[in-house]
């Protein structure tokens, strides 16, 4: 069993400055779904760490808001939460879909989204959701803040500075002629880590698709934009024959970026086929 | 390490334990307070044994630092029983023959009695949802989803009761209906 310190903040000021002295020996507890697994396994993430430091009473980093268009989610907001939220569930419903399927109701009790993106697993859910929907994601010190678009600020952890806390992640509600899904591919229907998943946006006018965003995630080593799928959807009617393209682009791209693995057999066809689905799914095809 | 203490409230009761910053609430739990109805099954949030109700959100409290409950309300399947009778959703996995060793019913129990709270009428398929942080190597889970229904059922048969009673009394009391009004459906 590792041994630590535990602390409890106190305020979001007092974090800043404490995380700033402590960089090295401490570590941010949110819901804990993850960190403790982490000591648990005793894994590199948690090796030096003298203190656990417990942000999860300061009431400012939780809470969804929306002002002008654009959707704020305080990190500390749990995935029950999102997947609940009527604001969410009109603004982007691909991440409210993505967030109730995060492991099991306890863990959605507990667990962040400002953890699941810090933490920055490849297969974490609302990342390929934020991801698709172009999202921003605020880190703030003692020094101020920053915006960094999430493309750029996954995988997570290498990018905070000293005493740096994920805040707050917003991004542009959908408009009315967006059109979205999230669907993901696990081991089991409950309870899963996502082996593939995918989030697609399509805005569509007169039956023709004019912009498409589409995200997979786990079966990279980041949860990505596939920019050739996009394209081969854009400008035309989203028949069998362009969803069929589009999937297999991002299985093309799977295999581009990760090469030839013992699981590509299996892989390359179910990318594609999840990506398919994800599309229709959009559509309400399926 | 020091130990620290840490105050919150279990099954009612105020309680001050002495504990490790590194220690699990389900640790505290079990070993220091003595309530063993909290299981450790898997220990990564996985199996759902261990789950009690922490501020009235079903939880794993093997992911859960004793050091953080504090000023929190801890519920387990200990504070369940009123008076030395059953609760009606202890009775009900009774009744539904809804455990065999009885190792996972715990926490079956307190993730089934959060999610009554919140909502008092599911549907059969809100169940299975609800119940899908938690797992059962005996019972094939039917019994389990049985169990909680009827519970959910009892209330609205209640209800319909209630209601058939108010439109007995209109009608002039003992007459037989042509047809019954209300159907049972679930």
């Amino acid at each position: 069993m590792m041994r630590f310190h535990y602390k409890k903040a106190v305020s979001l000021e007092e974090a800043f400055e404490f995380l700033s002295q402590n960089t090295d020996k401490a570590r941010i507890l949110a819901g804990g779904t993850d960190l403790m697994m982490d000591i648990r396994e005793k894994t590199g993430y948690v090796r030096g760490m003298e203190v656990v430091y417990d942000i999860s009473g300061i009431k400012c980093l939780s809470g969804i808001r929306e002002k002008a268009g654009v959707i704020t989610i305080g990190a500390l907001t749990t995935h029950a939460e999102i997947s609940r939220s009527p604001v969410i569930g009109k603004a982007a419903p691909l991440l409210a879909k993505a967030c109730s399927l995060i492991g099991g109701p306890q863990t959605r009790a507990r667990g962040t989204v400002g953890g699941n993106i810090s933490n920055a697993s490849p297969c974490a859910d609302a990342a390929t959701a934020l991801v698709a929907l172009d999202a921003t994601v605020t880190l703030t010190s003692l020094k101020g803040s920053r915006q960094i678009p999430i493309g750029e600020f996954l995988p997570g952890k290498e990018i905070f500075e000293p005493g740096e806390i994920l805040t707050e992640i917003s991004f542009i509600q959908l408009k009315d002629t967006e059109t979205s899904a999230f669907v993901k591919l696990g081991r089991r229907k409950a309870l899963a880590v996502s082996r593939i998943s995918s989030a697609v946006i399509l805005e569509i006018e007169g039956g023709i698709v004019t912009n498409a965003r589409v995200s997979v995630g786990a079966a990279f080593p980041v949860q990505r934009r596939i920019k050739g799928a996009e394209k081969l959807l854009e400008g035309r009617w989203p028949d069998d024959e362009a969803i069929k393209a589009a999937g297999r682009e991002a299985a093309r791209e799977m295999l581009f970026i990760t090469g030839e693995r013992w699981s590509t057999e299996y892989k390359e066809p179910a990318v594609g086929t999840i990506v398919e689905r994800c599309i229709k799914q959009a559509l309400v095809v399926e | 390490m020091e130990k620290m203490i840490v105050n919150f409230i279990v099954n009612d009761e105020p309680v001050s334990v002495s504990v490790y910053p590194h220690e699990t609430l389900l640790r505290v739990l079990r070993e220091k307070l003595r309530l063993t109805s909290v299981k450790e099954g898997c220990g990564i949030g996985e199996c759902g044994a261990c789950t009690v109700i922490l501020d009235g959100k079903a939880v794993n409290s093997c992911l859960v630092l004793a050091a953080s409950a504090e000023g929190k309300t801890v519920t387990t399947t200990e504070g369940l029983m009123r008076n030395g009778k059953l609760h009606p959703l202890q009775q009900a996995f009774i009744d539904h023959f809804s455990l065999q060793c009885g190792f996972c019913t715990p926490g079956f129990l307190m993730t089934a009695k959060a999610f009554l709270d919140e909502n008092p009428h599911p549907t059969r398929e809100e169940i299975k949802m609800a119940i899908s942080g938690n797992v059962c190597r005996c019972t094939g889970y039917h019994q389990i989803v049985d169990a909680i229904e009827s519970l959910s059922s009892e209330k609205r048969e209640q209800v319909i009761d209630a209601i058939e009673d108010a439109a007995g009394r209109l009608d002039g009391g003992e007459q037989e209906c042509p047809a019954h009004p209300i159907k049972h459906t679930h």
